[in-house]
This record gives C-alpha cells, sequence and structure tokens, in this order.
C-alpha cells in the first residue's frame, strides 16, 4: 500500500468504527427521552427503570462515539490537510458550527443527564434529555451538510486555486443532503429500534423475571424499527434519482456489493418487520412466541452491517475525488507525509479504538444481561465525606 | 470579524486550560491522593460531572480553527503530527479510564482503569506543554527539544496544582487532600495559573492567526449561527457549574 492508501484506509477504518456508534446514538436517544418524558408524566416507576436500563446501554455506547469522533475531527487536519487549504472556507465552516454549537452543547447537556439524577428538578432533568436528542440530531445535520458538499460542492467558486463560499443556503438545500439525511436519520432509529427489540428477545426468552418491562420494551422496538426501516428504504431509493444527476459514475466507483448488501439487508428486513413482527404485535403475540426469539437476536446486528455499506457506497462512490469533480485524494493528502507517520498513527488509532470498542460491546451485553436490577445509571449519589473509619482498639 | 474569531480561539484555548486543567491534573495525581479504592472514587466522583462540559472547549477549538482558520489548521495538525496522535490517545485512555472503571465489577478492573486516567492525564499534560513549546517556535523547529520538554513539566505541575486546588475546595477537609480546604477563589487563582501557558502561546501566535482569518464570507456566515447560540454556551457551562459544585458526589464515572 502507498501513502495515500493507508491514510484512506485509517480514514475508512475510524470512520467505519464511529459511524457504528453514533448510528446507535441516534437511534437511542429520542427513545430514552421518550421513556423519560412519560416517567416524569406519570410518575410510574416502570417507566423510570426502562429510562435508566435503555439510558445506561445508551450512555456506554456514546462514549466510543466521542472517542472515535475525536479522531474523525483531528484526522482532517493531519492526513488531509489539502482539503483544508482548497475547501476550508467552505467545508470547515459546518464542521466548525457542528463541534462548536451542537457538540459542545450535547455533551454538555448529557453531562447534566447522567450525573443530575436526584440533583435536578424532573421537569428540567427531561428537558436535558430532549436537548441531547436534539443536538445530536444539529450535529447529524451539519455533518452531513459537510459531507454532501464533498459529494456535491454547491454555494462556492474557485479563486486563486481555493474554493471561496458564494451561497452558505446552497450547502444547506444541496441535493445529496435532502434525502440523505432523513435516509440516515431512519437508519439511526432502525439501528436502535432493532436494538432494543433484540435485548428484549433476550430476556423473553431466557424467561428472566422482566416480563412486563421487555414486553413493552419490545414492542417499543418493532414500532421504531417499522418507522425507521420505512423510511430508511425511502429515502435510500429516493437519492438514485440525485445520484444519476449529479454523480453519474457512482456505481462504477463503488463496490458492487456493498451496495447489493445494503439494499439486500434493507429490503429483507423491512418487509419482515412491516408485514411479520409489526402484526405479531397484536395481543402481544411476538412477546409470547418464543421460538422466534433467537431469530430477533440474530438479525440485530443486520441494520448495523447495513449502515457500514451504505456509507462505503456512498464515500467509495466519490473517488477518485475528494472534493467531487475539484479535488482529489491524492492532492488532498497532507504534503510529505510519511509512510511512518501514518503507519504509526493507524496502528495506534486503529489498535486502541478497535480495543477499546471491543470492550464496549462487551460492557453493553454484559449490561444487557443483568436487566434492569442492576443498573447504575441514576444510583443514588453518595455523600462527599468519606466513609467513618472503624474505631481500632489500641 | 477577524478579531471576533481570534478571539473565540483564545477564549476556546485558554477555558480549555482553565476548565480541563483540574481534571487532567486530578487525573495526574490520581494514585497519589487516593491511596485507597474509597478515596479514589470520591475524587473521581468529584470531577466526573465537569469531565464532559470541560472537554468540549478543545473539540470546539479545533472546529473553530478548521472554519475560521482553515489555511492553519491543516499545517498545524500535520506540523505537529505525532503531538497531535499523541494527545489523542493519551486523551482517549484517559477517557476510557473514566468511563469504564464502574462498568464491570472487582477491584482488579477498577485500579485498571484508575491506571489508565493516571498515565492517559499524565500522557495528555505533557503533550500539550510539549504542543505548545513548539507552536511557539514555529513548526519549522524540531518538535521533540528540551524546550519542549521543560514545557511539558510546567504545563503538568500547573495542572497539578489546579487539580489539587479543585479536590481541596470540592472536598473540603477530606482525608485524601489531607484535610486541606481552599475556596473559590483560590480555584480561580489556579485556574488562571493553569491558563498561563494557554495565554502565552496564543500571545505568540496571534499575528499569524488573524493573518490566516478565512475571507469575510465565511467568517460572517460563521459569526451569524454562532454568535446568537453563545448564551446557550454560556448558560449551559454555568448550569454545569451551579448544579455539581457540591453536595454529593455522583456515583457514575
Amino acid at each position: 500500500m502507498d501513502v495515500v492508501d493507508l491514510a484512506r484506509t485509517q480514514f475508512a477504518v475510524t470512520g467505519s468504527l464511529h459511524f457504528l456508534f453514533v448510528v446507535l446514538t441516534l437511534g437511542l436517544a429520542p427513545l430514552v427521552a421518550i421513556m423519560h418524558t412519560r416517567y416524569a408524566i406519570t410518575g410510574n416507576p416502570l417507566h423510570e427503570r426502562m429510562t435508566r436500563f435503555w439510558g445506561q446501554i445508551y450512555v456506554i455506547n456514546y462514549a466510543l462515539g466521542v472517542f472515535t469522533g475525536l479522531v474523525m475531527e483531528f484526522q482532517f487536519g493531519l492526513s488531509w490537510s489539502g482539503l483544508s487549504h482548497y475547501a476550508g472556507d467552505v467545508f470547515g465552516a459546518p464542521l466548525a458550527i457542528e463541534t462548536l454549537v451542537a457538540f459542545f452543547l450535547e455533551s454538555t447537556f448529557l453531562g447534566l443527564w447522567i450525573f443530575g439524577w436526584h440533583r435536578l428538578p424532573r421537569a428540567l432533568h427531561v428537558t436535558c434529555i430532549w436537548l441531547v436528542t436534539l443536538t445530536a440530531y444539529a450535529s447529524a445535520f451539519w455533518i452531513m451538510v459537510a459531507n454532501s458538499f464533498l459529494q456535491h460542492p454547491v454555494g462556492s467558486v474557485e479563486q486563486g486555486g481555493r474554493l471561496v463560499l458564494r451561497d452558505f443556503g446552497a450547502l444547506l438545500t444541496n441535493p445529496n443532503l435532502v434525502f440523505a439525511l432523513p435516509h440516515v436519520i431512519s437508519a439511526g432509529l432502525w439501528t436502535g429500534g432493532f436494538v432494543v427489540m433484540g435485548a428484549s428477545a433476550y430476556h423473553l426468552f431466557r424467561r428472566t423475571k422482566e416480563q412486563e418491562f421487555f414486553t413493552r420494551s419490545l414492542r417499543m422496538g418493532v414500532v421504531t424499527a417499522f418507522i425507521g426501516s420505512l423510511f430508511t428504504v425511502g429515502f435510500g431509493y429516493a437519492q438514485f434519482g440525485v445520484i444519476e444527476a449529479t454523480q453519474p459514475d457512482k456505481f462504477d466507483a463503488a463496490p458492487e456489493a456493498a451496495l447489493g448488501l445494503m439494499i439486500g439487508i434493507g429490503q429483507l428486513l423491512q418487509f419482515g418487520v412491516m408485514f411479520l413482527l409489526l402484526p405479531l404485535l397484536f395481543r402481544n403475540l411476538l412477546a409470547r412466541w418464543r421460538w422466534l426469539h433467537p431469530v430477533l437476536m440474530l438479525i440485530t446486528p443486520l441494520p448495523f452491517v447495513a449502515a457500514i455499506a451504505g456509507w462505503l457506497v456512498r464515500e467509495m462512490g466519490r473517488q477518485p475525488w475528494l472534493v467531487y469533480g475539484k479535488l482529489s485524494v491524492a492532492d488532498a493528502m497532507t504534503p510529505g507525509l510519511s509512510r511512518t507517520a501514518i503507519t504509526g498513527s493507524f496502528i495506534g488509532f486503529a489498535g486502541l479504538l478497535g480495543l477499546l470498542a471491543i470492550i464496549d460491546y462487551l460492557l453493553i451485553a454484559r449490561a444487557v444481561r443483568r436487566g434492569p436490577e442492576q443498573v447504575s445509571l441514576g444510583m443514588p449519589d453518595r455523600p462527599a465525606e468519606p466513609a467513618p473509619m472503624p474505631a481500632h482498639s489500641l | 470579524m477577524e478579531i471576533i474569531w481570534f478571539g473565540a480561539l483564545a477564549v476556546l484555548l485558554v477555558g480549555y486550560f482553565a476548565l480541563e486543567g483540574f481534571d487532567i491534573g486530578l487525573g495526574i495525581l490520581l494514585p497519589v491522593l487516593g491511596r485507597s479504592q474509597e478515596d479514589r472514587d470520591r475524587l473521581v466522583g468529584a470531577m466526573a460531572p465537569f469531565v464532559l462540559a470541560g472537554e468540549v472547549w478543545l473539540v470546539a477549538l479545533v472546529g473553530v480553527l478548521f472554519g475560521a482558520f482553515s489555511t492553519l489548521e491543516g499545517a498545524v495538525l500535520s506540523g505537529l503530527y505525532p503531538l497531535v496522535v499523541a494527545l489523542l490517545l493519551t486523551w482517549i485512555v484517559r477517557d476510557a479510564g473514566l468511563w469504564f472503571r464502574r462498568r464491570a465489577d472487582g477491584a482488579a478492573w477498577r485500579t485498571l482503569w484508575d491506571g489508565a486516567i493516571c498515565l492517559g492525564s499524565a500522557g495528555l499534560a505533557l503533550t500539550w506543554g510539549t504542543t505548545l513549546v513548539a507552536l511557539a517556535r514555529g513548526l519549522s523547529a524540531p518538535l521533540l527539544a528540551p524546550a519542549g520538554v521543560a514545557g511539558g513539566i510546567v504545563v503538568a505541575l500547573a495542572f497539578c496544582l489546579h487539580g489539587w486546588t479543585f479536590a481541596a475546595w470540592r472536598l473540603p477537609g477530606d482525608p485524601a487532600v489531607r484535610g486541606a480546604r481552599r475556596t473559590g477563589r483560590a480555584l480561580l487563582l489556579t485556574a488562571l495559573t493553569a491558563a498561563i501557558p494557554a495565554v502565552l502561546a496564543v500571545a505568540v501566535v496571534a499575528s499569524a492567526l488573524i493573518e490566516h482569518a478565512a475571507p469575510p464570507e465565511t467568517l460572517t456566515t460563521l459569526g451569524a449561527i454562532v454568535l446568537p447560540c453563545v448564551p446557550i454556551l454560556v448558560g449551559a457551562q454555568v448550569w454545569v457549574w451551579r448544579t455539581f459544585s457540591r453536595g454529593a458526589l455522583p456515583t457514575f464515572f
């Protein structure tokens, strides 16, 4: 592999890892916010337990989204300084807004939500998780604005070898954004729905004592997956016209297998959710038909696979361009980037993030297995004073 | 407009050193102050609610660098390549320690991640000092000079002082700080101390930064969207400090 290929692979590996966690964050955040709202309104302890259990899974997953996201943000400058040099005055604006406004608030409000149990008034505490959801979606919006600019560089003109911003509104109404954004957000809901569904199926199959808890969760997971899958598939097909018009050679450059995999998984699961799982919510048949539960557990990872395949199609279909038709990937690479530097950072990032990702998934699996009885999110605070030492007799 | 965005960049860097410096310093001191697991749990509980709100200042800083000083963003980050990689790796190790230490049972598990917090924090502070010296000397100078190492040690010491003062302010009279008590005024003073290296670095690179600001179209657009949000950003930070400055300690981290 030459240096450009190494830098590309580093970006693809860290970017794919990032999206594995982000896609679940986008799906779980609104579900946790809805559960918390129900608890705040009804005061029903079941809703409190649901908020804490699914909220803890959301939070464990969120950690890796941040770690991988940090590497993504800095990587532009490390490996692709040609991009910021050529297009930074345009492409940098949505990224700056994402970090300075959306992520800044998302992380601050999430801290208030995680550590604010027993401390914030209930209404304000619920407001925090809704603000976390809102800012997470705002993050997705600005990142997709930036990404869509790379696919279809609107709103700018080239002057003296660099792109200059002319029409910011054109970036926000980019045809490559308007269908792709709801596609990505719906895929998040679908993934979140499947994780809730799969984890619920585990407890129902094992016949743990949390039958009511997971029957309700299963219902919420299936309904979410239905809504998510319907819009993911719809906005997926809707993009073909835009791609035909703006990137006619996209599917020559993209790996055909990835496109086929995404569409195959997407179409099959969407029909399965709509025609099988959704009707089986009638009289809780799905929760009672225990033989189906292993299937629900087995298909849980599929939306993740489809999501990564989708990103590979979108990004590889842009090749050999970084900014489509204007700046090639090779020209965007940091001048003089050495093989030693990129190899070292690749091993460091992929090794550390890969290891932490595995640990994180094991911790999520552990939290699911232990169930709602042993949740540390929202546990009572402890006094600031140390516990009194037992008196020693002399 | 250039001056406003230079100001934003300066505030974010200085704010990061003042508001995240104590978390990093306390992380370095964790095994020293927290001899027992019980002590370490209290120390981590004291700083935990501030970490998420503190580290976002750096994320925002790099975003502003990209959006408002784009020609510098690539040059600076790639010019400091090994330092930026080290900064990211140590930052992630520190954060992983915080997020994971209570996610499984067992003394060995928590001790392992407490070690990650300490090593990650120490690496982060040393890398920061080295990075500031490298920035001030200009990117053509070698990155790892004795001055850089000295800068790293100075920043680490300043963060440790800030971290210790934070602990003595948030946990007054606690055995982990040998019964010391510090006022909010003392904490403000060590925050300013921790921020001095950042202030100096910003002062040295100020003219180069302003020269490389993005064109007015970009800066005006950014300003129109970001400036109305500033009261919300500040309000959220104030809310965190008002909520978690005293009282019982959260137990999630």
